[in-house]
């Protein structure tokens, strides 16, 4: 899974804590989201970009394969 | 009840259960450890009536931290890992239990009647019990 997290992240301003506390997981589950290391469920996919302000899920979660 | 679910941390490392992550947490558990040896101290108090507050107090504990444990916040990451840890524990478990009653049963063939510890028979019907029962809920509900 590839992420635009860190750079929407970044963009707004808010630190890896905030995001995780707004979205009810720990900062190790955010670093393991941005790295793309850990494929989250479509509710913490869909809770992260609203955090984000992104439109679309597709806007901060991309499959590797497109 | 007694304690708050945020003074404590999920026990990864070192076994099962909670562990203290704030200050709250280390007083809890300084107050557990001061309340059992204060009973234990006070010389005045029967044997039966010691053993019996020891218990109604081990059982008060018991009870608060399960239900501490019960509302520990995971997120499902952590829970994931925490399932994968559990199922590799428990598979480590069947493994041990299922030599030692392979042991029993062959030692006890040799001299002319199988015979197998019943707990740890019990242990491994129980595991299966509860594996069936998780499986056909999960199964039901989504």
């Amino acid at each position: 899974m590839d992420t635009n997290i860190a750079k929407l992240r970044k963009g707004l301003g808010i630190t890896q804590e905030k995001l995780a506390e707004t979205c009810g997981v720990t900062r190790q589950t955010i670093i393991a989201l941005e790295q793309g290391r850990y494929n989250p469920s479509l509710q913490l996919a869909y809770r992260v970009s609203k955090a984000l302000k992104a439109d679309r899920i597709e806007d901060v979660f991309r499959t590797i394969d497109g | 009840m007694i304690g708050r679910p945020e003074w404590f941390k999920r026990r990864k490392y070192a076994g099962w259960g909670l562990m203290p992550a704030t200050w709250q947490g280390w007083a809890y558990v300084a107050t557990m450890v001061a309340v059992i040896f204060g009973v234990q101290a006070l010389a005045f108090l029967d044997d039966e009536v010691r053993i019996g507050l020891m218990f109604a107090i081990a059982l008060v504990f018991s009870a608060d931290i399960v239900h501490m444990m019960m509302r520990q916040h995971v997120d499902e990451r952590e829970r994931i890992h925490e399932a994968v840890a559990e199922r590799n524990a428990l598979w480590v478990m069947l493994v041990v239990l299922g030599v030692g009653v392979a042991e029993q049963a062959a030692a006890s063939a040799i001299r002319g009647s199988i015979r197998v510890d019943p707990v740890i028979l019990a242990a491994l019907v129980g595991a299966l019990i509860a594996k069936a029962a998780t499986n056909l809920y999960l199964d039901r509900k989504d």
